[in-house]
């Protein structure tokens, strides 16, 4: 049976360190202002800080909020009144340095610079919403009117008894046909196309995409939208409009009449799109976070769920991460105050002294590994430090770092590579397979695989890393010398590496490896860089005996011929 | 209780901030973990054992007070989530699950990754799984339900804990009990190597419990761990709060009688195909072991379905489905997939790009067929109108894949008759305040998951750390006295 071993991790001593316990909270919208309040409420400082002239301004993109106006100012109220709750309008987050536990914030109020020390940063820009009339080539008018505009009308009496009271108006929506739409987004043109429905003085059309009702309640909803007569077409694309003065054309294939349909509304409703508040790639910037391709805040990376970003002691919530409806911005709201409480506790922690330790006298300070790190664990104090709290111990610096000058506690060069030697066998005749397995994906699939008793290759040996990103180039040809006929380096899929791109790394360093080894003679084949995740034993015993089965054709690598002879003469 | 004899072993850093001393102790290895936010001073391994680890229920609970206890029912992805929560706050948690298992349905799921990772979140439930196994704060009871629940101040409840067979100290996993067996389904195995114990007894498939006719599987366990006898056990607790995480049953397709289901093997249900694609690594026809050419998942099976009385999407079967088609196209190129749907609903961050890398792979026809007819050669023949002329068109598939919706589960009208809790007019747990959808009618008890109502993985983590911290704040745990 092949050996499985983890490098013995070495002892490293705890100490207590001081977490402060302020919190900045970015943004002073509604989630915002109830992170704020609920962590004042356990007995946490806060900093609310907000770009605009004043906070609660800008309401949450969610049609729920608009009945609750109420609610929205009682809440404003409490922040604005709570001791603990320092509320900063017109202010600007200009940099974050320092640790979690222990960051500086330099903040700019109307021209002036404050600096606020924080435990923890919690990012609760609101998204946007922002008309989408041109995008359907449509000139706004009064009666071609975004969502916003029409709910702000039926909110008002007068105005709603004006638009509706008239004459029977024709109002079309169009959804989901210029933006792929969502709930959020359909929610609001069914509530107010059952509103208008219900005036009587309007026939409603919806022209969607897909009807999106993928949260709670909002089937009945639709449901209740036709009973009350809205009338549904779903297309494919967009259709021809033509908007000529105050009159408009619509024309549409219906794939289920089958037939070519032309509508000539009194009113168009045209969908709004949620999109990152525009400070966000400022922010971001700032804090050295990650946004997704959309541009909302934290990676599309499912280990960085539900509310964490890339860096320790910095959370992203509600809008600020992904369009959401209120229920789900307060589900962030409480996950936020957990992960504060969990990191700060009562303003005291218990870390590892060190994860990773920069030798002095090695580091050029050529700043790659400052760079590197996806997790912004290491700042600069006159040289590199890296902090025990953030450090996820990933090992991507200390392989990136050009002089070796970076060591992890645990996983040690020196360690690893006794034990790439002392699981390597030069004399055996069954094709020797090293593994470098992350801890995280592929380590636990062959972990499972041997405990389903599948049949794993004979000569095949693990060794766990702490993430594919720490397989330097050197062990894999350490790896060869040992006795390895083959060399398999296995990573998470890509966008599921809990280091973001330890995977990518380990998949440049195999290319490099690969060619070094042409050059020698060695086989390509010899090598491979595979992803796999922890749930996929049975892909993992395929890989390994695949290679296994390459390699018994192939026969014993020319390195390990090389080192025979060598040990011979 | 300072513990004498005993050498500091190491300190193991799982990649994160969590971490665990080993001691050695006469000759034994233990391993005590250490948690964030404790406030002790280390100046050597006496005072770390004197006060900073073993006397662990410091924080939220004050020194003197035996800490607070909750009772977490439910064992999948929202009852893990939210018992792991609970325990690093230092809470005393119970998680009661019905199964032999924990994990629910989603430690079934396979990985959906193609060239990169789908986020279905599958993955997730492995890792949590693992967290909660290596957390000694929470205590598991498997195959247990609750039997009886009073309220005074606290919650006092009994539980049924049908045996397990199985004497987990003994057991190695040798597997010897599972591949010897003669009776079909009788010895089953956990699905992730998380799941403590392995192995277990299903009495409704094993002989022995029928009319005692066997009981090879005692006499092979090399370890003697497996004994057939025991009775039930009762297991009496209190608690000062619930969550409640029984989750959800798939919609059975037998209630769809006009598809046949069970009659033709290649008509499987997304659970099937997860199931298939977690053991085998590859998709399968069940009817010949061969690959499919041509799959057709049909979608809203059970959900949406007013006659039913499920007017609800069941909010994850649009992206299952896509993601298992992409994976299945990954692994088998040949394969072509086609998507009945009604509408496409949305999936995880950033979705319109999703959906038009899916577009390049997958046939997505806006069509629900009422019938599946039986073909030649197993295959399954579906019925649908063309969308440009409406023409039906007759269509043969090797394999139809049913996406079934996420259903209220079968314990809820028990449970929230015992704990006094309303349901919804579908069936799932209804919650009170509408902002917060862990609330209940009863102070002290909280929802978490697809108990409450249809929901992914991912929004099923958010809402069971959210139900953690809405228990902490019932139960009055400041993490920082003002
Ligand atoms: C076919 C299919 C595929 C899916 N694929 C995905 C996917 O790819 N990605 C995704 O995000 N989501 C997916 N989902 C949704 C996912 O399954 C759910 O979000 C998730 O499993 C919900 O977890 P839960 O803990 O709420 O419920 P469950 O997983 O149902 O867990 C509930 C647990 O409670 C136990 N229990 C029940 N009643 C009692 C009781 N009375 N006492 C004690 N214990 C009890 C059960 O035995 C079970 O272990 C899929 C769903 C289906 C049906
Ligand atoms: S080990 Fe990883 S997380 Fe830690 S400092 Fe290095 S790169 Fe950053
Ligand atoms: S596809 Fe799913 S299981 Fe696979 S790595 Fe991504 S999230 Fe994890
Ligand atoms: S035979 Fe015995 S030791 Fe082996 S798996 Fe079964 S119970 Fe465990
Ligand atoms: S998620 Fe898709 S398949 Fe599932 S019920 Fe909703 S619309 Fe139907």
């Amino acid at each position: 049976m092949p050996e499985v071993r983890n490098v013995s991790s070495q002892t490293a001593l705890m100490e207590e360190i001081h977490m402060d316990t302020t919190v900045l909270v970015v943004g002073g919208g509604w989630h915002g202002m109830k992170v704020a309040y609920e962590l004042a409420c356990i007995g946490y400082q806060v900093v609310l800080i907000e770009n605009g002239t004043s906070i609660g301004g800008k309401a949450p993109s969610d049609h729920l909020v608009s009945t609750s106006e109420q609610e929205l100012s009682v809440l404003l109220k409490k922040v604005k009144d709570h001791e603990a709750i320092e509320v900063l309008a017109s202010t600007r987050l200009v940099a974050l340095s320092g640790v979690p536990g222990d960051f500086r914030v330099r903040l700019e109020q109307d021209g002036q610079a404050l600096e606020k020390a924080a435990g923890a940063v919690v990012v609760a820009l609101e998204a946007e919403r922002v008309p989408m009339l041109e995008a359907y080539r449509l000139n706004p008018g009064e009666n071609a009117l975004s969502q916003s505009q029409l709910e702000r009308m039926l909110d008002s009496p007068e105005e709603k008894d004006r638009f509706c009271g008239e004459d029977s108006k024709d109002v079309l929506f169009l959804v989901g046909l210029q933006q792929e739409g969502n709930p959020l987004v359909m929610e609001r043109a069914l509530r107010s196309a059952i509103e208008l429905q219900d005036t009587g003085g309007c026939q409603a059309t919806i022209l969607v995409g897909n009807v999106k009702l993928a949260h709670d309640g909002l089937e009945t909803l639709y449901k209740q939208s036709r009973e009350r007569g809205v009338l549904y077409f779903k297309l494919r694309e967009s259709p021809l409009i033509t908007q000529n003065g105050l009159n408009f054309q619509i024309k549409f294939f219906d794939g289920v009449l089958h037939s070519d349909v032309e509508l000539t509304p009194d009113v168009l409703v045209v969908e709004e799109a949620i999109r990152p508040h525009p400070q966000a790639p400022d922010l971001a910037r700032v804090l050295r976070i990650d946004t997704d391709p959309e541009g909302f805040f934290q990676p599309d990376n499912v280990h960085y769920l539900p509310v964490r970003s890339n860096r320790e002691g910095i959370y992203v919530i509600g809008s600020a991460r992904q369009s959401s409806n209120l229920r789900h911005g307060w589900s962030d709201v409480q996950n936020a105050v957990l992960a504060v409480r969990q990191l700060l506790g009562e303003g005291k922690s218990l870390v590892p002294r060190e994860k990773a330790k920069i030798h002095r006298g090695k580091c050029t300070i050529c700043l790659t590994c400052f760079r590197v790190c996806p997790h912004g664990a290491i700042y600069w104090d006159n040289r590199a430090v890296i902090s025990p709290v953030a450090c996820q111990g990933c090992g991507i610096c200390a392989s990136e770092c050009p002089m070796d000058a970076i060591q992890l506690v645990d996983y040690r060069d020196d360690q690893i590579e006794a034990q790439i030697f002392e699981l390597g066998n030069i004399n055996s005749n069954t094709p020797q397979i090293i593994a470098f397995c992350c801890q995280n994906s592929a380590y636990e699939a062959g972990q499972m695989a041997r405990l389903f008793g599948s049949s794993l290759p004979e000569g095949l040996q693990m060794i766990k890393v702490p993430c594919a990103g720490k397989v330097d180039v050197d062990y894999i040809l350490k790896a060869f010398q040992a006795g390895a006929d083959g060399v398999l380096v296995l990573a998470c899929h890509k966008d599921n590496c809990k280091s973001q791109q330890g995977n990518t790394f380990a998949e440049w360093r195999v290319e490099d490896a690969t060619r070094m080894l042409a050059e020698v003679g060695l086989e390509t084949e010899r090598l491979r860089f595979i992803t796999l995740a922890s749930n996929m034993p049975v892909e993992f015993v395929r890989i390994t005996r695949e290679i296994e089965d390459k390699l018994r054709e192939m026969g014993p690598s020319p390195m390990k011929k090389q080192a025979l002879a060598k040990t011979a003469s | 209780m300072p513990l004498t004899g005993a050498a500091l072993w190491s300190v193991e850093m799982a990649g994160c901030l969590r971490s665990a001393i080993f001691l050695v102790l006469h000759g034994e290895l233990l391993r005590i973990p250490i948690l964030k936010g404790r406030n002790r001073t280390i100046q050597n391994h006496g005072a770390i054992l004197s006060e900073g680890l073993l006397n662990q229920r410091s924080k939220g609970n004050s020194p003197d007070q035996a800490p607070k206890k909750v009772l977490v029912i439910g064992g999948g992805i929202a009852g893990l989530t939210a018992a792991w929560e609970l325990a690093r706050l230092d809470l005393d948690v119970k998680l009661i699950e019905k199964s032999s298992f924990l994990g629910g349905h989603a430690i079934q799921f396979c990985c959906k990754a193609a060239d990169e990772c789908q986020k279905c979140g599958a993955c997730l439930v492995e890792k949590r799984l693992l967290e909660v196994i290596e957390e000694p704060r929470i205590k598991v009871y498997l195959k247990s339900e609750i039997e009886k629940m009073n309220r005074n101040s606290r919650f006092s409840y009994t539980l049924s804990q049908r045996s397990l067979y199985i004497d987990s100290q003994r057991c190695t996993n040798c597997g010897l009990c599972f591949e010897k067996c003669p009776a079909d389904g009788a010895v089953i195995r956990g699905y992730s190597k998380n799941n403590v114990p392995l192995y277990a007894i299903d009495e409704t498939h094993c002989p022995h419990f029928k009319d005692g006719s066997c009981r090879l599987c005692e006499d092979l366990c090399p370890e003697k761990a497996i004994n057939l006898d025991p009775e039930p056990d009762r297991v009496s607790g209190e608690a000062d709060a619930i969550v409640v995480a029984s989750g959800f049953q798939t919609f059975d397709p037998v209630n769809r009688p006009r598809y046949g289901y069970g009659i033709n093997k290649n008509l499987i249900t997304a659970l099937d195909l997860e199931r298939m694609l977690r053991e085998k690594g590859e998709v399968l026809r069940p009817s010949d072991d061969k690959v499919p050419e041509k799959i057709a998942f049909i979608q809203c099976v059970g959900s949406r379905d007013h006659k039913l009385q499920h007017g609800f999407c069941s909010q994850v079967c649009c992206g299952y489905a896509m993601r298992m088609a992409e994976a299945i196209h990954y692994r088998h190129p040949g394969a072509e997939v086609t998507i009945f749907y009604m509408d496409i609903q949305n999936c995880g961050k950033n979705f319109s790009k999703f959906y038009e890398r899916c577009k390049d792979h997958i046939r997505f026809v806006r069509f629900m067929p009422g019938d599946i007819f039986q073909g030649e050669q197993d295959q399954l023949i579906l019925c649908y109108g063309d969308e440009k002329d409406g023409h039906s068109v007759r269509e043969p598939f090797d394999l139809v894949v049913l996406s079934v919706g996420i259903m209220p589960g079968p314990s809820n009208a028990s449970l929230a008759d015992m704990l006094k809790l309303d349901l919804d007019e579908h069936g799932f747990f209804a919650f009170a305040d509408p902002l917060d959808s862990t609330s209940t009618s009863q102070q002290g008890v909280f929802l978490a998951g697809t108990a409450q109502g249809p929901k992914d993985i991912a929004d099923t983590m958010a809402q069971a750390g959210q139900a953690a911290q809405r228990v902490a704040h019932y139960l009055g745990v400041m993490p920082c006295p003002k």
